[in-house]
């Protein structure tokens, strides 16, 4: 046994550190599987300071290591890309505090996004971040991408709602970066780590903000005939000054996958696209906005508007979408989905540029469209095993990304960049904005340890 | 043994293309009881399918200890394939994976020769199972029993099956405080039932012919109150769900075909189970049978005819008896009815409407309470974390009477009551509909 691994065991206990390359091996990917890399080690620390005593042993050794959480990321962000040792922080997953009367809970990193709210609805609250993995994922990965979920549209992004941060350092010195009251005291650090893909450092201890569930809830499914109307209904909504909690599109393709699944719904198999609309609020100002939209669905040509009789049919309708990617499966067994984000007004054109991608290209594809923000899911669905196949979807997706930025939009809304959008990173940024990040990373991983290989290009011997 | 490793080759490479299924999204991990407990990969569905790939895909030897470890560790619930949005078909993938460990095996511990010879040569004939039950039931009677249970010179294992053998004792229904309402119109009641005698049969199961007798007469009392005439066929035998689990795929397949030809020659359309891990092996002798044409018929019309208690009765239109119950129940839903089976309202419906009743739900009543089979002998720490968050949601209730349809369940959430020193007793749902035409 060498001696990094003795010196690990001694801290986190032998049960709690994985070595046999037979078990290493579930751990080489996340959820995006065409990125593999086999760790050298995974560790399962329970406290702050076995977490500070793993990465102090690492980095003596020079070992590169990435935190890890449920292992739901689309951008391989959580793959040992340089070999090295997953942190995997699932068994750090206790909420520690609820403070009711200040509206905020203090979680470890391993604690899945569901269980908050679970933990919080009972007394009329809910942890605002929803990504459609929320029932697995957790939340110190919600962190590290900065994710978001149907609901973003109107309750934004997971930095809106992180206050503080118990943070390990890359080099095991353990910090606190705190924004209580929303607002930071010295430079907001907790703004600059929220979204850093976990190359700053492990969030060991996260303070969230808890907000209170709406009054009133009002989910609308509307479906046309084309993809142009439903997109061109998203902008008239926004446009018409309405703010839903959430506007969600969905193409036929996923609908029909969905409805073969066990979380079939009822959802219109027959039409080129669906909204999933839903409006929160006050009683009185949700009835007003949802007959606007049901107004500008019908103007815009919806076969069908209808609205969810009750909390059970609200439920499944968001389950239906929420495991809209598994479901894709049913189609072909490799998917491959893309995170771009395009302006809301170029939705009506952009996507059925996208479709006319795929067509070309011969690839199957299904769309889910967190169309309120204009974060488009184009997944391709493919056999990777016939390498012609995985050549055409990289060239699409390559397409579908430059299509996305020369109409002013932008790589990923959520997924992050990971391994996987790196060859990308040079279409929206200079080389001067790249160098500026990669300053930062290195005040932060002088050592260049901490998950390396991720988010920034590597060129000519240096990162950036 | 070469040949015999070829075919479970064979039954895990056949299975490839649904193993692909898999799009590794990771939503199953929280819906899976032993992720939850030890957050290794390794122990979700998504990891044990990706062990499974490795090892057709010929990346990792089926003979490794971490892969017989980690499928071992499954506790073939399901739950997995109720939070699948691919479809993934788990539960066979898992037995096949079973079957491929056992085969390799073959020469292995003495445990695993005693377990073996205990599922192919007793648990294939009821005639060499009562000999096997005889003495069980007498020391049941026994108070010796509880004391051999209190002892602390008993290896913790025998003692573990010692309190599941207490907890198979029929429920005292004089503790229950039952106070009988007025009854309401019995013989107009009577009137109602349909003159024609329907006829129906009983698939007794081996824990119901030997243990649980009292819930086969509760379930013929009650299919008799709603007009059916209940056979059960000599010929019948043991399902096959503990070999088919255990790896021993040939000798469930010896016994779904014992079974097929027994029910085929009988009347009746419906074949009714009160053991859910029965039904959903029943249920599936399709699957298990899918390599010969003429057994697959044969299975698909048998199949096709199997019925969970609940699940019959809520189909003919159920009529509570005329009593009145006064007690708070809750309900823990078998992961082999909810998940293998998907049978997920029509026991929570009855329970509503009996009368009386006040039904409490409890909170995580779709996840496994650790039971499976004889996980808890073989893995007792896990198995008792599991059942531990189990019993925490179930002392919140704050029932006198805890309901499930599964004699596995049943024995363990009775042992875990008892030994928690909680007043509650916990029975099959078809026992206190029973009661209500006492």
């Amino acid at each position: 046994m060498t001696d990094w691994i003795r010196e690990l065991k001694a801290i986190v206990g032998d049960e709690n550190v994985l070595v046999s390359p037979d078990e290493l091996l579930v751990y080489e990917c996340d959820a995006l599987t065409i990125h593999k890399r086999l760790p050298r080690a995974v560790i399962f620390p329970n406290t702050t300071e076995h977490v500070s005593g793993v990465v102090k042993v690492l980095r003596e050794h020079g070992l590169p290591f990435v935190a890890r959480g449920a292992g739901t990321g689309l951008s391989g962000g959580a793959i040992a890309e340089a070999g090295g040792v997953i942190i995997e922080l699932s068994r750090m997953n206790k909420i520690l505090e609820i403070d009711w009367e200040n509206q905020l809970a203090v979680v470890e990193p391993g604690v899945i996004n569901i269980r908050l709210t679970q933990a919080v609805a009972t007394r009329g609250y809910r942890f605002a971040p929803d990504p459609s993995s929320q029932m697995t994922c957790t939340i110190g990965g919600n962190i590290a991408e900065n994710a978001s979920g149907p609901h973003s549209l109107k309750y934004g992004v997971t930095t809106d709602h992180i206050l503080g941060l118990e943070v390990v350092l890359p080099d095991g010195r353990i910090v606190n970066f705190d924004r209580h009251g929303g607002d930071a005291l010295g430079y907001d650090l907790v703004g600059l780590f929220v979204g850093s893909e976990g190359m700053f450092g492990i969030a060991t201890r996260i303070t969230v903000r808890l907000i209170q569930l709406p009054q009133a809830v009002k989910t609308l499914m509307a479906d046309f005939h084309t993809i142009e109307a439903a997109s061109r209904t998203v902008s008239d909504i926004i446009a018409a000054g309405i703010i839903p909690a959430a506007i969600e599109m969905m193409d036929q393709a996923t609908i029909r996958a969905i409805e073969e699944s066990v979380f079939a719904s009822g959802l219109p198999t027959d039409a080129a696209a669906m909204l999933l609309i839903e409006l929160d609020g006050l009683p009185v100002s949700v009835d007003q906005e949802s007959s606007r939209v049901i107004y500008l669905c019908r103007t815009n040509g919806a076969c069908r508007v209808t609205v969810a009789r009750s909390e059970a049919e609200r439920e499944r309708l968001w389950a239906a979408r929420k495991n809209a990617f598994g479901a894709l499966g049913r189609i072909n067994a490799d998917l491959m989905v893309q995170d771009a984000v395009t302006p809301r007004s170029r939705l009506p054109e952009v996507l059925p540029e996208i479709y006319r991608i795929a067509e070309r290209y011969r690839l199957r594809m299904a769309c889910v469209i967190h169309a309120g923000d204009g974060n488009l899911h184009p997944t391709l669905c493919f056999d990777g095993r016939d390498s012609d196949e995985l050549q055409r979807v990289d060239a699409a997706c390559k397409e579908i990304m430059e299509l996305c930025v020369r109409v002013g939009g932008t790589l990923t809304g959520e997924h992050g960049i990971g391994v996987d959008k790196i060859k990308y990173m040079s279409l929206v940024f200079s080389e001067a904005d790249l160098e500026a990040m990669n300053r930062v990373r290195t005040v932060f991983d002088p050592q260049d340890l901490c998950n390396p290989g991720k988010v920034l290009p590597v060129r000519r011997c240096k990162v950036f | 043994m070469a040949k015999s490793l070829l075919a479970s080759n064979r039954i895990v490479s056949s299975e490839m293309e649904k193993l692909r299924a898999c799009v590794h999204c990771g939503l199953c991990l929280a819906a899976c009881p032993t992720y939850a407990e030890l957050g290794d990969e390794n122990d979700s569905p998504r990891g044990r399918l990706y062990l499974m790939r490795a090892v057709v895909e010929g990346r990792l030897s089926p003979m490794t200890p971490a892969f017989a470890h980690h499928i071992d560790l499954c506790l073939g619930c399901r739950a997995c394939e109720t939070a699948c949005p691919a479809g993934v078909r788990y539960g066979r993938l898992w037995a096949a994976a079973r079957a491929n460990i056992a085969v390799h095996r073959r020469s292995g511990h003495l445990t695993e020769r005693i377990e073996r010879l205990v599922l192919n040569r007793l648990f294939v004939s009821p005639r060499r199972l009562q000999w096997l039950f005889a003495p069980a039931r007498v020391l049941r009677q026994s108070c010796l029993l509880d004391r051999m249970v209190r002892t602390s010179i008993l290896p913790p294992q025998l003692k573990t099956l010692l309190m599941l053998l207490r907890a198979t004792r029929p429920p005292r229904i004089e503790r229950l405080r039952l106070t009988t309402g007025p009854a309401r119109g019995r013989d107009a009641d009577r009137k109602a039932l349909p003159s024609s005698r329907q006829p129906v049969a009983l698939f007794v199961s081996c824990v119901g012919r030997e243990l649980f007798q009292h819930t086969n007469r509760a379930t013929i009392r009650v299919l008799q109150e709603h007009g059916c005439r209940v056979i059960h066929p000599y010929e019948q035998v043991c399902c096959g769900a503990l070999h088919a689990h255990a790896g021993e795929v040939e000798t469930a397949r010896k016994l779904a075909r014992k079974n097929i030809a027994a029910f085929e020659r009988c009347e009746g359309d419906a074949i009714i189970t009160n053991v859910a891990g029965c039904g959903a092996m029943l249920k599936e002798y399709e699957e298990l049978l899918a390599d010969d044409l003429d057994d697959r018929q044969r299975a698909r019309s048998f199949a096709r005819r199997v019925r969970d208690i609940s699940e019959y009765l809520m189909e003919i239109g159920f009529r509570p008896g005329p009593r009145s119950l006064k007690v708070r129940v809750t309900y823990d839903a078998p992961c082999h009815l909810h998940h293998a089976q998907q049978v997920t309202k029509a026991p929570v419906e009855l329970i509503r409407r009996l009368p009386g009743v006040d039904f409490t739900p409890l909170a995580e009543a779709d996840v496994c309470c650790g039971s499976a089979g004889l996980y808890n002998v073989i893995h007792p720490q896990l198995a008792s974390d599991i059942l531990k968050r189990k019993l925490d949601n179930v002392r919140h209730t704050g029932a006198d009477i805890l309901l499930t349809g599964n004699a596995g369940c049943l024995m363990v959430l009775q042992s875990a009551v008892i030994e928690a020193e909680l007043d509650m007793q916990v029975m099959h749902l078809i026992e206190l509909i029973a009661l209500t035409y006492e």
